[in-house]
């Protein structure tokens, strides 16, 4: 860090360590053996390697470790949960506070920006893989497989990038990231665009040695109460879509309720805040405590005055057309967990209540969209069944992503795609 | 325990860096030291299959020779809460009987023809120096050093000194060692601590042996118990001085060997402080044909090869060099006595856009330099130009290096 750079840093980024403050943080690192912020990585970023790099001046390197490892790497040096993997685990925060490795990779990924990338590949095998869906886990997939010598067909509706390209709003992903990932990735594979159904898919099937499914989940979860059809109120994914396309189209009016309590209905909130509505209340069945959101994002929220209505749901939705009110349940944690290890929420009697509303954004969560993936297992909760090497019931058909695990994160994704072309290499090298 | 890191992150893409040293092939310039990381087969055989191009083993001598070690034997100078700022040690040469070694020189190169063995050696009389150039030679070393310079004084005639403090016993020894090694190169490698290295540099090359490694570990007292009088390492309740290796010493060994290299025409092998593909690079420069390392692995390991590797391919690429040996000497010709130094007028600059308001500059300036910084409400200092004489205190205190030098 200390050498003239050759490819200036990008030092205007907002949120991108400058290199004083990377030298800062790298600094605090004390380069753990088997450390465990790479075990918890999902991708298993080589995070001390890559911050002695740092370190040492030896950026280039850095870049590479964390690129080979992390096909998004910019996307998750903006977007990774920091409280869910490598920090909580770092060793340094049992002295003072965890080493802020995210923001050291994404300042180690950026800084090596105009500098091409080579990752290590095999001479070609002659095989060929396909896989469909071009959102974190399969272009994590994709990436994996092309280092491994196999040709690689994507199939995708729409330029690659998944979620975060269609969804995760620009104020937490700003889009240049993101196209730098994928642009970075585009050579690895031949991509597809159109919309997969039966027949494509049955084509597919039959040209390939091998498929991975990475899908995603594309269908937004109703509420199933009377008012749903009316015109403003929107599934959360079509209204982030719709928000990040063409916002202007969007008339959400000046008060607008989103129901649901996760980071989707958090982004969905802000994105309502930010587009001009004057308030914006997030109804949630259960409690604060209960929320599976990262601070961050919550902290975000309130920032941006977003209201919470705790322990309330929506049971109608009441207007002519377009929203006027939406009629609210009291709730309150019962007596027994669900799944989730969460108390049951149970209604209140007699506490119901009005909120007059101009929209309602439902972010209840997402289910696999793809009717046209039949004769695969599916789990209770209609997700694609997979076994720990991501093989579905079809002998060659492997899937990964929220596609079999619901709503996750994006390095989480790329960690199936990695670790089912492992599978998927060791599948078709053994076929012969 | 296996880690299941272990190799699964890929090392960086790292260009060709070989290139011939005293007639070998050598894969890159990173050699292992003599010391604890090279006295057994096991840690050189997983140093060579992780990308050290060589190592040297840890010295040996003759059947006989008593080698009494006594624990703890290593201590550390920290320094601002950096841990083995310096490393002291008061070890001895090898516990391993010759016997081990020679098998172990033979194993090595069996296993890794391509790797660089060297078999490092020390005695008293002619002929076990002889005798030992011989067994090794014979038993496929690539090189041979001696080492003229352990801290814990030499074997033989004059217990307490180090052969390279007598510019006469070296010149003497390495003619011996010299005349022994019939096939193989000889490397000499000598002490720092000497009025005129010159002097002892020119002896070796005199004796004909092919190569100086400079410079060993600097004797040094590591520190004191305050409450107990007992300094570092304390051995119930007596110790002794120790040898301090790592980044403490790297400036002197930077000068040691430019001073070599500005005099000597045969090669120098640099050890001494070392502790990135930075600090080889400056080794290099200044005029050493490859670098050692020992105190950086024994703190943390084999695995700062990839850096080295990564560090010094980018670095090469950025400058445009194709082989390591481009950068050697580089910096020799920057260097002239102060009587031929450019004289010219210079004036800090604070970039008050980057300032943090610490007022440590202001401090320094002012108790230890020429009270040239103001101080304002702001708390972003002002330079008084008419005071600041240049001297480049405050840029070195900044902590956000946002002072730098104009010329006036
Ligand atoms: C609003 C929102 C915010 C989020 N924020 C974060 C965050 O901050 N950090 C984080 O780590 N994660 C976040 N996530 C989660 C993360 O985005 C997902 O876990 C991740 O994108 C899932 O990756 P995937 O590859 O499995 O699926 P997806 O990203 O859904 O990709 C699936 C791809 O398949 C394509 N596809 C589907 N069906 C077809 C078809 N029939 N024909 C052709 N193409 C098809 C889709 O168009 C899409 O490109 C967020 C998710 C949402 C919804
Ligand atoms: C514990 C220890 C043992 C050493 N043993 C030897 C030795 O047997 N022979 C030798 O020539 N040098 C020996 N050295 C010196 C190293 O080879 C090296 O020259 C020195 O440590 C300086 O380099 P560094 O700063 O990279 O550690 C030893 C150093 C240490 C720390
Ligand atoms: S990808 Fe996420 S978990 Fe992995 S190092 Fe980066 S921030 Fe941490
Ligand atoms: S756990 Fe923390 S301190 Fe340890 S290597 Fe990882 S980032 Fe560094
Ligand atoms: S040392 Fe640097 S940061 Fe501190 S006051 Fe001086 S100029 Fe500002």
């Amino acid at each position: 860090m200390q050498r003239e750079e050759r490819t200036p840093p990008d030092k205007t980024a907002p949120g991108v360590f400058d290199d004083r403050r990377a030298q800062v943080e790298a600094e605090r690192c004390l380069y753990c053996f088997d450390a465990p912020c790479t075990s918890a990585c999902p991708v298993h970023i080589d995070i001390p390697a890559f911050i002695a790099m740092l370190r040492s001046g030896n950026a280039p390197g850095a870049a590479w470790l964390v690129r080979n490892a992390n096909a998004l790497a910019d996307t998750c040096g903006r977007i990774c949960p920091s409280e869910v993997y490598c920090q909580p685990a770092c060793t340094r925060g049992k002295q003072d506070a965890p080493v802020r490795i995210r923001e050291l990779h994404l300042y180690a990924t950026r800084s090596e920006r105009a500098r091409e990338f080579h990752p290590g590949t095999s001479p070609p095998t002659g095989k060929s893989v396909a896989v469909l869906g071009a959102g974190p886990a399969g272009l994590g997939c994709a990436f994996e497989l092309a280092k491994f010598g196999h040709h690689v067909d994507l199939y995708n509706d729409g330029p690659p990038g998944g979620v975060p390209l269609k969804s995760i709003p620009p104020f937490r992903l700003p889009e240049e990231d993101l196209v730098h990932d994928t642009g970075m990735l585009g050579r690895f594979f031949t991509a597809h665009d159109g919309t997969i159904d039966a027949p494509v898919f049955g084509g597919i099937t039959r040209n390939h040695d091998a498929l991975f499914i990475a899908v995603g989940l594309g269908r937004d979860r109703s509420l199933g109460i009377p008012g749903e059809e009316m015109e403003s109120v929107f599934p959360v994914l079509e209204f982030l879509e719709t928000a990040k396309k063409r916002p202007h189209t969007l008339r959400i009016g000046s008060r607008v309720i989103v129901v649901g309590g996760g980071n989707v209905s958090l982004d969905a909130a802000a994105t309502a805040r930010r587009l001009g509505a004057a308030e914006v209340t997030l109804l949630y069945r259960r409690g604060e405590q209960q929320m599976l959101v990262w601070s961050a994002e919550i902290r975000e929220a309130r920032r941006l005055g977003v209201e919470f209505r705790f322990h309330a749901k929506p049971f109608e939705i009441v207007g002519r057309g377009r929203v006027e009110s939406v009629k609210c349940r009291t709730m309150r944690p019962g007596g027994e967990n669900d799944d989730s290890g969460r108390p049951v929420p149970v209604e209140v009697p007699g506490a119901d209540f009005f909120l007059p509303a101009d929209s309602v954004i439902v972010a209840i969560g997402q289910d696999v969209s793809a009717d046209w993936l039949t004769g695969l297992s599916r789990t209770k909760k209609g997700f694609i069944s997979v076994d720990g090497k991501f093989q579905s019931s079809m002998a060659g058909v492997f899937a990964g992503g929220d596609a079999v695990s619901g709503e996750g994160t994006v390095v989480r994704s790329l960690a199936h795609g990695k670790q089912a072309a492992r599978a998927i290499h060791e599948y078709i090298m053994r076929k012969g | 325990m296996k880690s299941e890191q272990d190799g699964a992150a890929g090392t960086a893409p790292v260009r060709d860096l070989s290139y011939e040293l005293l007639g070998i092939q050598i894969e890159n310039p990173f050699i292992l030291a003599a010391g604890p990381s090279t006295d057994d087969i096991d840690m050189v055989r997983r140093a060579f299959s992780m990308g050290w191009a060589g190592a040297v083993l840890k010295t040996t001598s003759v059947e006989g020779t008593r080698v009494d070690l006594a624990y703890p034997m290593i201590s550390s100078f920290n320094h601002d809460g950096k841990l083995l700022f310096g490393m002291g040690n008061i070890d001895l040469i090898s516990a391993h009987h010759i016997d081990r070694v020679e098998a172990t020189v033979r194993t090595l190169k069996t296993e890794f023809p391509g790797k660089l063995v060297a078999a490092s050696i020390m005695a008293g009389k002619k002929d076990d120096w002889q005798s030992l150039v011989g067994r090794l030679e014979n038993a496929g070393a690539d090189l041979i050093e001696c080492s003229f310079s352990c801290p814990q004084g030499n074997i033989g005639e004059d217990p307490g000194k180090m052969l390279a403090q007598s510019v006469a016993a070296t010149e003497l020894t390495a003619r011996w060692v010299k005349e022994a090694a019939r096939r193989i190169p000889v490397s000499i490698k000598i002490t720092p601590q000497v009025t005129d290295i010159v002097d002892v540099a020119r002896a070796v090359q005199r004796s004909g042996a092919d190569a100086l490694t400079a410079s060993n570990s600097v004797q040094a007292l590591m520190g004191i118990d305050i409450y107990s009088f007992v300094p570092n390492p304390p051995l119930a309740g007596k110790s002794t001085y120790s040898g301090l290796t790592g980044p403490a010493i790297k400036p002197m060994t930077l000068r040691t060997i430019a001073e070599i290299a500005r005099h000597v025409t045969i090669p120098v092998l640099g050890t001494g402080g070392a502790s990135s593909w930075r600090d080889a690079v400056e080794f290099m420069s200044v005029g050493a044909r490859c670098v050692q390392f020992c105190t950086l692995v024994m703190h943390h390991g084999f695995r700062v090869i990839d850096d080295l590797r990564s560090g010094l391919s980018n670095y090469m690429d950025d400058m445009g060099f194709s082989s390591p040996l481009d950068i050697v000497g580089r910096a020799l010709p920057h260097l002239a006595v102060h009587d031929n130094l450019p004289r010219r007028v210079v004036r800090s600059v604070i970039d008050e856009s980057r300032c943090i308001g610490c007022e440590v500059c202001y401090v320094a300036c002012r108790d230890g330099g020429h009270a040239a910084i103001d101080r304002r409400e702001s708390r972003i200092p002002l330079v008084n130009p008419e005071r600041c004489v240049g001297c480049g205190l405050c840029p070195l205190v900044c902590p956000e290096a946002c002072i730098s030098l104009a010329e006036a």
